[in-house]
């Protein structure tokens, strides 16, 4: 890997840091269920970028399968959230 | 120097953190529920698209390849992004989830039943 890529690697892994401590604030001062939900999706995706970089930087395609799994997590994560709020169950 | 493929790569990273980092900006200073669901649906999967797409570019034409495996990521992801968002704004207004100071006009005042719910609405 060129050192080119290696400081863009670093960049981002830097960035996705930065908005995934915004995300945590978000979830602990979100003032209802529903921010708090969000920001758990967001940092669903965070979690995915920082897979995908991560596995850039390690030269390895063996981590790419979870990201599935944590789209897998955030779609039903927030809509079971969403809707236990509406009707108050899940199922 | 880099390559042009290296560059690509690159580029597509950059976008695609600094769409994220903007996602999380708005998480921050938006003023209700709803504005941040705008930030966190939108902005948010096209930057996991574009730094998947990256993911792909790199790992292009080695013996690792993967270009299914990433394609169906990101059909998933422009699959479920808008259902779960949309399930969640609905749930959020259903239960009277207060609007901004500064919200024009309510165009849903009246089509949605609205519950303001004495358990699922407290803090």
């Amino acid at each position: 890997m060129s050192p080119f890529l290696a400081a863009v690697l670093k960049i981002c892994l830097a960035a996705l840091l930065g908005s995934g401590i915004m995300c945590l604030y978000r979830m602990c001062i979100g003032p209802k269920v529903a921010d708090r939900a969000i920001a758990f999706d967001t940092l669903a995706m965070i979690f995915i970028c920082a897979i995908c970089v991560l596995c850039i930087q390690w030269n390895s395609v063996l981590y790419f399968d979870a990201v599935w799994i944590l789209m897998l997590v955030g779609f039903l994560g927030s809509a079971s959230i969403a809707k236990y709020l509406e009707r108050g169950r899940i199922f | 120097m880099p390559t042009l493929s290296e560059l690509l790569v690159a580029v597509l990273l950059l976008l695609g953190t600094f769409l994220i980092v903007l996602t999380g900006i708005g998480l921050v200073r938006f003023p209700d529920v709803f504005c941040r669901m705008h930030a966190a649906g939108k902005a948010g999967t096209l930057g996991v698209i574009l730094v998947v797409l990256g993911t792909v570019v790199q790992f292009a034409g080695t013996e690792n390849d993967l270009w299914v495996r990433g394609l169906l990521a990101v059909a998933f992801q422009l699959l479920t992004a808008p259902a779960s968002t949309h399930l969640l704004a609905r749930a959020a207004y259903v239960c009277d989830y207060p609007l901004a100071q500064r919200t024009a006009v309510d165009e849903l005042k009246g089509y949605l039943p609205s519950r303001p719910d004495q358990v699922f609405n407290q803090e």
